[in-house]
């Protein structure tokens, strides 16, 4: 048996019952900050790089053949942009996954560091996606046009908060019966979520541009962001035990 | 066969038995084809899917011509739910890290990936319910036209074929990110069409936005190529398959077989890739260009109480809903007009599409053009006794039918009371000003007319009027008028007479005092001097007191064209004429 560690305190020592919660690991956190430097290289190691990398090329490469296609007659725009950022997005599903986790949440960590660790890896890799992206339709316009192009800042906003939204919902897909499948379900929820804010008439008129304004756009999806993200911290953070026992 | 293994106790042995192929792939397929039929991804992409063919088709005529390629829009999405659900579970032994155990079956990994393609028919009756949903709702809205049977089969297989790729994708890739950006590319591939042109359009799994199905008078052969669409999405299916079984077929007689029906199955996507790449026929753009031209030359016409309707031969349905709202118009007035009224479909189509000349002659894509634009769609505005239909425009149910009856109604009552004459509209040849009736008796006239004839709700002709910075205004003269948008206004069912007029507030708020009056008190005033009413010099204020009401007010303060709110003053924008005649 192994011996327990000594940053887990588990007074009672006694087997779970059936269908009882699992309990957390007790943990101080100057000790489980201490732990996270060490974590770095696994969290690296186990970051699903082949789900987001796919993702951001599949895009990239669509809209890289999009903008060879359309040539300068007919440049891309924004539009095609977003359309293109949707598999970055499906790909973004997959990384918040937290396999084992009754394991994991009696570790001497929160059981929640590993899918929040790979969130913030993958966000350099969507913003250098987002970055190559915006090059690619912007070589798609004629030089000398003297027409402003649209700003950029909302599109930046709306980016954010549909990548919110998706590991809003991969993280709450985790806790479900559907974990296995996890981005599976996660990447189809986040195109409904999309897709309402798109054509429902009511909410797009805070979150389409035009009818709402600019600065609106912005504002309300960066608000999506944040309950999104509070979304996302609640379902990692949460503790529950969804394994199944049966009682024979 | 079966084989007994030898056991100590001289006991017949445990009996291992190994099924017939055909009869394991069988039992498979009907597993796998329940499971897919029961898949909750299959189920949600039927919903999706008819909600997106409602999407396309519940604001527009329901041509079958048109419906018939719509609703491969739906089988799109849906194909692209079967294509995850089919990766997902090619996938499932791999990515579970079950393939040993499998391995240990009886049915190997290729009779699995055959069972997984022959139980992809799970996902039919998702399309076949598509489908029958989408016919039903299009017959009871009063559809025109037949279904194309070879554009609707081409629906059926978009789904199979997206479920094969699905299955090939899952038995090389099993992550599921396979399937959904398998998905995103099927979408996108045919969501961003606009991006191509010509008929490159049609290669892609489903064209859905680039085409002018529904301003045609008919079906047009070869627009859309469905017969060599659907061998396209076939052979897909097809190469698709023979991937998927390629990846996991290890005896080479049998990837032999699969090589040869790998190019089979090519070359039939290339031969139906090259003929819808052909041209239309000619012809068929001829015929096309002069029925749009001539239109009497096709169109079926019929005479009731004055007025001449010319329908294309498939219209004949929509009849009855024209000739209500005309004839209720026409029965209050207290003298029929001297020359007769006709109302007349017309096409607003774009002959200089490459979708339609690929691959055709310049100079007879130029006569047919020229043809086009002298036709009565796409002129500026309508004859002074002719009311046009633009065809795909009449909607079929509910409020935007209300609003299209008023829409002719009010057109036929304009024409009857003279508006808006001849030689009434202003603007340049980009800008269309229609002229305004400005204080002229004759407005409230025809729309009390359309009102009496059509019943609209108060709460619709009230929000016409506008509201705080929704208030609209013509600039006649240097004056903002305060205008009136009436039901159906921006619809674009109805051309009306000389390009019609803009309706004014006053002309409304008149009208709107009229109909609280009994109805026979109003017409025994207006019989009483109906040449004077249509006089364009009688004024709104005349008309007023003759009915003993009280002037209405339009309040001031409206929004000129130009977007500024401003009260009468100075012109600041493109100016609209008076209807003088």
């Amino acid at each position: 048996m192994a011996s327990q560690h000594p940053n887990i305190r588990n007074a009672e020592g006694a087997p779970l019952a059936p269908g009882q919660p699992a309990r957390p690991a007790q943990r101080s956190r100057r000790s489980w900050l201490r732990a996270l430097p060490p974590l770095a290289r696994p969290v690296a190691r186990t970051m699903p790089w082949a789900a987001l990398l796919s993702g951001c090329l599949a895009g990239t490469v669509y809209l890289e053949i999009a903008a060879r296609l359309a040539g300068t007659s007919q440049p891309l725009g924004q539009g095609n942009l977003r359309l293109a950022f949707l598999p970055a997005i499906a790909a973004l599903a997959f990384v918040p996954r937290a396999p084992f986790r009754p394991l994991t949440q009696t570790t001497p960590v929160p059981g929640w560091t590993a899918p929040a660790g790979h969130v913030l890896l993958s966000a350099p890799i969507l913003g250098l996606t987002c970055w190559m992206q915006l090059r690619i339709i912007a070589s798609t316009i004629p030089p000398h046009v003297l027409a402003r192009p649209p700003a950029v800042y909302p599109l930046i906003a709306q980016l954010i908060g549909w990548c919110a939204v998706a590991v809003a919902a991969a993280a709450w897909v985790d806790r479900s019966r559907y974990a296995d499948l996890g981005g599976a379900v996660a990447a189809p929820v986040s195109f409904a979520v999309i897709a309402l804010a798109w054509y429902a008439p009511v909410i797009s008129g805070f979150l389409t541009e035009p009818p709402a304004t600019v600065s609106r756009v912005t504002i309300s999806w960066y608000v999506v962001a944040a309950a999104a993200s509070a979304l996302a911290c609640a379902a990692m953070r949460d503790q529950w035990r969804r394994t199944a026992v049966t009682r024979r | 066969m079966a084989a007994a293994a030898p056991r100590d106790d001289d006991r017949p042995g445990v009996t291992l038995t190994r099924a017939p192929r055909l009869r394991t792939v069988l039992g498979l397929s009907r597993a796998e084809a329940q499971m897919m039929a029961r898949s909750p991804l299959a189920l949600a992409g039927l919903l999706v899917g008819a909600v997106v063919t409602w999407l396309f088709i519940h604001r527009l005529e329901p041509l079958w011509w048109d419906v018939s390629w719509r609703i491969g829009g739906g089988q799109l999405v849906l194909g692209m739910a079967v294509l995850v659900a089919a990766q997902l579970a090619a996938g499932r032994p791999r990515r579970d890290g079950l393939a040993d155990l499998y391995a240990s079956c009886p049915a190997t990994v290729a009779t699995r990936t055959l069972a997984h393609l022959v139980g992809l028919a799970g996902a039919l009756p998702y399309g076949l319910l598509l489908i029958g949903g989408v016919t039903a709702a299009v017959q009871v809205r009063g559809a025109i036209g037949t279904p194309d049977a070879t554009v609707l089969a081409g629906g059926l297989l978009l789904v199979i074929a997206a479920g094969a790729a699905g299955v090939a994708l899952g038995a090389r890739f099993p992550h599921p990110l396979a399937g959904v950006v398998g998905a995103l590319a099927l979408f996108l591939s045919s969501g961003t069409t606009h991006l191509a042109s010509g008929a490159v359009n049609w290669l892609v799994p489903w064209e859905m936005v680039q085409d002018q199905l529904g301003q045609l008078p008919g079906p047009l052969t070869g627009y859309p190529p469905g017969r060599a669409h659907a061998l396209e999405l076939a052979g897909l299916a097809a190469v698709a398959g023979i991937a998927a079984l390629a990846v996991t077929v290890r005896q080479a007689r049998a990837l032999g077989g699969l090589a040869v029906a790998g190019i089979v199955a090519v070359a039939a996507v290339c031969f139906a890739g090259a003929v819808q790449l052909r041209p239309i026929p000619a012809a068929a753009l001829n015929q096309l260009a002069s029925e749009i031209a001539d239109p009497a030359s096709a169109q079926a016409c019929a005479t009731a109480s004055q007025v001449r309707y010319c329908l294309y031969p498939a219209f004949g349905p929509l009849l009855p809903s024209l000739e209500a709202p005309v004839n209720r118009v026409l029965a209050q007035l207290p003298t029929q007009p001297g020359q007769p009224l006709t109302i007349r479909q017309v096409v607003t189509l774009s002959v200089p599409d490459s979708a339609f000349t690929h691959g055709l002659p310049d100079r007879e894509v130029s006569r047919w053009n020229a043809q086009v634009q002298q036709a009565a769609g796409n002129a500026i505005a309508a004859p002074p006794s002719a009311i046009g239909l633009p065809v795909g425009a009449w909607p079929a149910v509910g409020g935007q039918l209300a609003d299209a009856h008023f829409d002719l109604a009010l057109a036929a009552a304009e024409w009857a009371v003279h508006l808006p004459g001849t030689d009434s509209f202003g603007g340049s040849a980009e800008v269309f000003l229609p002229c305004v009736p400005v204080d002229q008796a004759r407005e409230a006239v025809a729309i009390w007319l359309a009102i009496e004839a059509t019943h609209p709700s108060a709460g619709e002709l009230q929000a016409g009027l506008g509201s705080g910075p929704n208030i609209q205004g013509a600039d006649v003269g240097g004056t903002i008028i305060r205008t009136w948008n009436y039901p159906g206004t921006g619809l674009g069912a109805v051309a009306p007479p000389g390009g019609g007029t803009q309706a004014t507030a006053a002309g409304y708020l008149l009208a709107k005092a009229m109909t609280s009056l009994p109805a026979q008190k109003v017409s025994r005033v207006l019989a009483s001097a109906w040449g004077r009413w249509l006089n364009w010099r009688t004024t709104d204020a005349q008309l007023a007191a003759a009915l003993g009401l009280p002037m209405p007010s339009a309040s001031s303060g409206v929004t000129a064209p130009s977007g500024k709110t401003t009260a009468a003053g100075p012109p600041n924008g493109p100016q609209s004429p008076v209807c003088a005649t």
